[in-house]
């Protein structure tokens, strides 16, 4: 019996929570704006994942790192989203839902937003203004600052590319790419 | 508070067949439809889809194993960016197969990105049982 009330709460809680993501989009559009207001002031390694983040690290973050929202425009990310049949030759297509609450949750973070910080959004700002880059690894501050690394460090099979951060920035997923924090594999620290 | 109780036992009651069993029939239905000599999914022929390399979307010979392994109880490794994939058995990995969303979402990716097309229910129901079985 226990078992079956278990489960019936947890049935009434998936209704409720579909009940509230179907919400009006106003109300959509503030839960975003909630989330970005707090999102870089929180100490990211304690800090919960909200409904959007969630989805985002779930839905592209079972290929790649999912990548700070910061480090690109807001127009690099709508023109990702659009083209995600051929996402880098991979077919990463998204439900319909999924597809509106991470383009909601990029563009709302992107390094031309207002919540973004200026030391978090070099990236995005080193972009001439008539592009739009799919690739980070593209943006002019990115390759300016991975400029020196030797081509067998990026392409042996501990990293494969310059699209692993977290091969060698051992807390990039933590949104932190200090210095301290690089660990190059079969080589080690990097100073500059 | 009694029909609520009903309510809410019903919808448990939903929930406690797998869900996947619901979605291996209606691809049973869909491959009927499509032939009406289908006589069931087949483990065998779910393997060949499985490790068979094909040129696929990116333009290199891979199959589904090229990311997920050989062995469906071991981890893969995402052959273009080296990220790790948890075991596809549902032995090996409790959370396989329990979300059709995601097996929808992923049958639909990974066809593209193999054979550069869907796969038809023959197809989607042979791997699933291939799986299923490892």
């Amino acid at each position: 019996m226990k078992k079956y009330l278990i489960m019936a709460a947890g049935a009434a809680a998936l209704i409720t929570g579909v009940a509230l993501f179907a919400d009006d989009d106003e109300r959509y559009e503030r839960r975003v704006y909630e989330h970005s207001k707090t999102y870089m002031q929180t100490n990211p390694q304690k800090r919960a994942l909200n409904e959007f983040e969630t989805t985002y690290q779930k839905e592209c973050g079972s290929c790649h790192m999912a990548y700070q929202p910061e480090f690109l425009p807001k127009r690099s990310w709508s023109k990702m989203m659009d083209t995600l049949d051929n996402h880098f030759e991979v077919d990463a297509t998204l439900s319909p839902n999924d597809h509106k609450t991470i383009l909601a949750y990029l563009t709302s973070n992107a390094g031309d937003s207002k919540y973004t910080t200026k030391h978090f959004s070099r990236m995005s700002n080193s972009v001439p203004r008539d592009e739009a880059p799919l690739r980070i690894s593209e943006t002019p501050y990115f390759m300016k600052e991975h400029k020196g690394i030797p081509k067998r460090f990026i392409e042996q099979k501990e990293v494969k590319s310059l699209a692993n951060c977290s091969a060698c920035h051992t807390t990039a997923e933590k949104g932190i790419y200090s210095e301290r924090a690089i660990n190059i594999p079969n080589y080690g620290r990097w100073d500059d | 508070m009694k029909k609520i109780l009903t309510v809410l036992g019903l919808s448990a009651a939903f929930s406690l067949a797998a869900p996947i069993e619901g979605y291996m029939q209606t691809l049973a239905d869909e491959a009927k439809k499509a032939d009406a000599g289908f006589s069931g999914f087949d483990a065998k022929r779910g393997e060949k889809i499985f490790i068979s390399e094909h040129i696929g979307k990116k333009g290199k010979s891979i199959s589904c194993a090229s990311c997920h392994s050989n062995d469906l109880n071991k981890a893969g490794e995402n052959v273009f960016t080296a990220k790790v994939i948890e075991p596809l058995s549902p032995k090996a990995n409790k959370e396989r197969l329990t979300d059709i969303k995601n097996v929808e979402k992923w049958l639909r990716r990974n066809f593209n990105d193999v054979y550069k097309r869907e796969g038809t229910a023959l197809e989607k129901g042979d791997v699933l049982t291939y799986i299923q079985n490892y």
